[in-house]
């Protein structure tokens, strides 16, 4: 997956890319995993559906990835694996394939509280999508 | 990048972003800074300062404390007052963790009786209150009493024995704010609370031991029972995941209201609805239940840490003392009575990472704190010094009683963490005679002191300009963060 953690002052952002919109998203959620702990010692242990809404392309990858910052602080779930099924009309449904959080294992990394609407891009370059967001730490 | 030609200086602790600096602003910016403090300022603060001084209704100025740097909308340092009539709230000007604020507690020892158990004591904190990402708390809230709690704030956690009425004399609004409505917080909201009253979160938050070395204003520390040498606690947190997803879930159902209403923004999280729309009511509604879950969290975690003192100490409570000084939010909300143009009116104040300072004789401040104004606590970065404050009249002039809240950030994490390289920031409080416990792999180091403005520079600033006074200085002895 193609993301990379980009700086902030104070909090931290995601750049993540994909040949097709359902990538991009996906390595944005892998991007976030990267930013809570070392997605290296994350085992795949199970898979969940996530669904989102928005009204459109930002809104929808917002609304989806604070619905992962929910899950992860209800449920301790960590994504080591994202897969797109569905992105259009408003709804994005995805599979995250993961483990809950064990602080044996997994180091703590950044506390995140949202994922915000701060510079949000979600932009098709060349045939290629790219997405970058900033969370609130 | 330092900016000098847009803006100009109105005296040496303030400057003034004209009318003209950006089109739509409908009155000026002013942002509390000196001269060393100007050469930091940055273009995108001075945008989103401008960027607030265009919204419907603003009063008198976009405000900027001098901890400002770049938040989401509304710059962290800023403050906001709007007409009830015309103006709108804004969740943005609040910010994601809700009445994240300060508390500040008092005891009756001394630095030398802590420093001999203060690897014991902070152990024990450690313990008592989980840091870090995915901790919980010792707490599991059950509906009815969640939404009690909602409502009565530090109250709620009173009633269950931890702490005394007088602590809720002395916290910011007693503690709870009125007109909470838990039915207007999503479900997510409460599942994301259940497990964390109690948890000190992560990031810049902490709980300090600190001892007073030095004092600046006897008779207002006499009145704050403060005196060099004391050892103090200082609790940095706010309303957790609770306040987050009450955040989270208004901007985006403020999104629609800002259609519904026709309000043009420059910036999409700055999202508002007119103060008096079924948005904004409902916004300051759900609003102060996470307030309230703040105050309940801080008083929790007082309560916990008195335990773990007098554990770790093998005391017993009269001899420990342990006692509130104070507890202040600085992300917040209210609406308040102000003077404009002469004539008393209730505005909607948003402070996003600045403190109520209200002056003495304020109808608001509880009798203890009447003749000397409302305290105020900026905790500064980790290895360097935290203040207090008192307010002073000369805020309700010019700044609707308000003041800075903190150090405010200079560097990103990475570039904190690059400097860190092939250091040991563990070491280096070590050696400064600070004992730290982290949960977190890279805290300490996205945490050191050079991410940071020093803060003296801050409160400097603010003393000076006469919008609150320095009343003591107080240097950490230990370190808890996520």
């Amino acid at each position: 997956m193609m993301y990379e953690q980009i700086e902030v002052t104070g909090d931290a952002g995601i750049k993540a890319s994909g040949a097709t919109l359902e990538e991009a998203f996906a390595a944005a959620a892998e991007g976030f995993y990267s930013l809570l702990t070392d997605t290296e010692k994350i085992r795949e242990e199970k898979t969940i559906e996530v669904k989102a809404k928005g009204d459109n392309l930002e809104s929808l990858l917002v609304n989806f990835l604070n619905e992962l910052v929910f899950i992860f602080d209800t449920k301790g779930m960590l994504g080591k694996k994202v897969a797109v099924s569905t992105l259009g009309n408003g709804t994005a449904t995805a599979g995250i394939s993961g483990e809950e959080f064990d602080p044996e294992r997994h180091p703590r990394g950044l506390l995140v509280k949202a994922a915000t609407y701060h510079n949000l891009k979600v932009e098709n370059k060349n045939g290629r999508w790219e997405v970058e967001v900033i969370f609130d730490i | 990048m330092a900016v000098q030609t847009t803006f100009h200086r109105i005296d040496i602790c303030r400057v003034e972003l004209p009318e003209s600096y950006k089109s739509g602003m409908r009155v000026k910016g002013v942002i509390y800074v000196d001269e060393t403090l100007e050469s930091g300022l940055d273009q995108k603060c001075l945008d989103q300062v401008a960027n607030v001084a265009s919204l419907p209704g603003i009063v008198g100025a976009s405000l900027a404390m001098p901890d400002i740097h770049m938040g989401y909308g509304f710059v962290i340092g800023g403050v906001a007052a709007f007409s009830l009539d015309e103006g709108v709230i804004s969740p943005g000007g609040v910010g994601y963790d809700i009445n994240c604020g300060v508390r500040l507690l008092a005891s009756n020892l001394r630095r030398h009786e802590a420093a001999v158990r203060i690897r014991e004591i902070t152990a024990a904190i450690y313990r008592e209150v989980p840091a870090g990402v995915g901790s919980k708390g010792k707490l599991r809230l059950l509906h009815d009493d969640f939404n009690a709690l909602l409502k009565k704030g530090a109250r709620w956690a009173v009633e269950r024995g931890m702490g005394n009425a007088d602590d809720l004399e002395r916290t910011e609004s007693g503690g709870a704010i009125e007109g909470a409505d838990p039915s207007l917080i999503s479900e997510k909201a409460y599942e994301r609370g259940r497990t964390q009253l109690g948890s000190l979160g992560s990031g810049n938050h902490f709980l300090e031991i600190q001892y007073v070395d030095q004092i600046y204003d006897n008779e207002a520390a006499a009145a704050m029972g403060l005196f060099e040498g004391q050892v103090t606690v200082m609790i940095h947190t706010g309303s957790r995941g609770f306040g987050h997803q009450v955040c989270t879930d208004y901007l985006e159902e403020m999104a629609t209201a800002v259609r519904k209403y026709g309000i043009s923004l420059p910036d999409r999280e700055l999202a508002c609805a007119p103060v008096n729309s079924p948005e904004a009511r409902s916004y300051l509604a759900a609003m102060r239940g996470a307030a309230n879950f703040a105050w309940a969290n801080r008083q929790c975690i007082m309560h916990w840490t008195r335990e773990a003192f007098l554990e770790a100490m093998g005391i017993s409570p009269r001899n420990l003392g342990m006692r509130l000084v104070y507890d202040v939010a600085h992300n917040v909300a209210k609406i308040e009575e102000h003077t404009v143009n002469g004539k008393g009116t209730r505005l909607a104040v948003h402070r996003k990472g600045a403190t109520r300072a209200f002056p003495p004789g304020h109808p608001e401040l509880p009798q203890v704190y009447r003749k000397i104004g409302q305290p105020v606590l900026i905790p500064g970065d980790m290895g360097r010094v935290s203040f207090v404050l008192a307010g002073n009249e000369k805020a309700m002039h010019e700044t609707w009683g308000s003041t800075c809240h903190g150090a405010g950030r200079v560097l990103s994490r990475h570039e904190a963490i690059r400097r860190a390289k092939g250091r040991s920031i563990y070491r280096e409080l070590e050696d400064k005679g600070i004992v730290v416990m982290s949960a977190g792999r890279e805290t300490l180091a996205e945490e050191m002191s050079e991410a940071y403005k020093d803060v003296a520079n801050v409160v400097d600033v603010v003393d000076k300009a006469g919008i609150s006074r320095k009343v003591a200085r107080l240097r950490p002895m230990a370190v808890v963060k996520g």
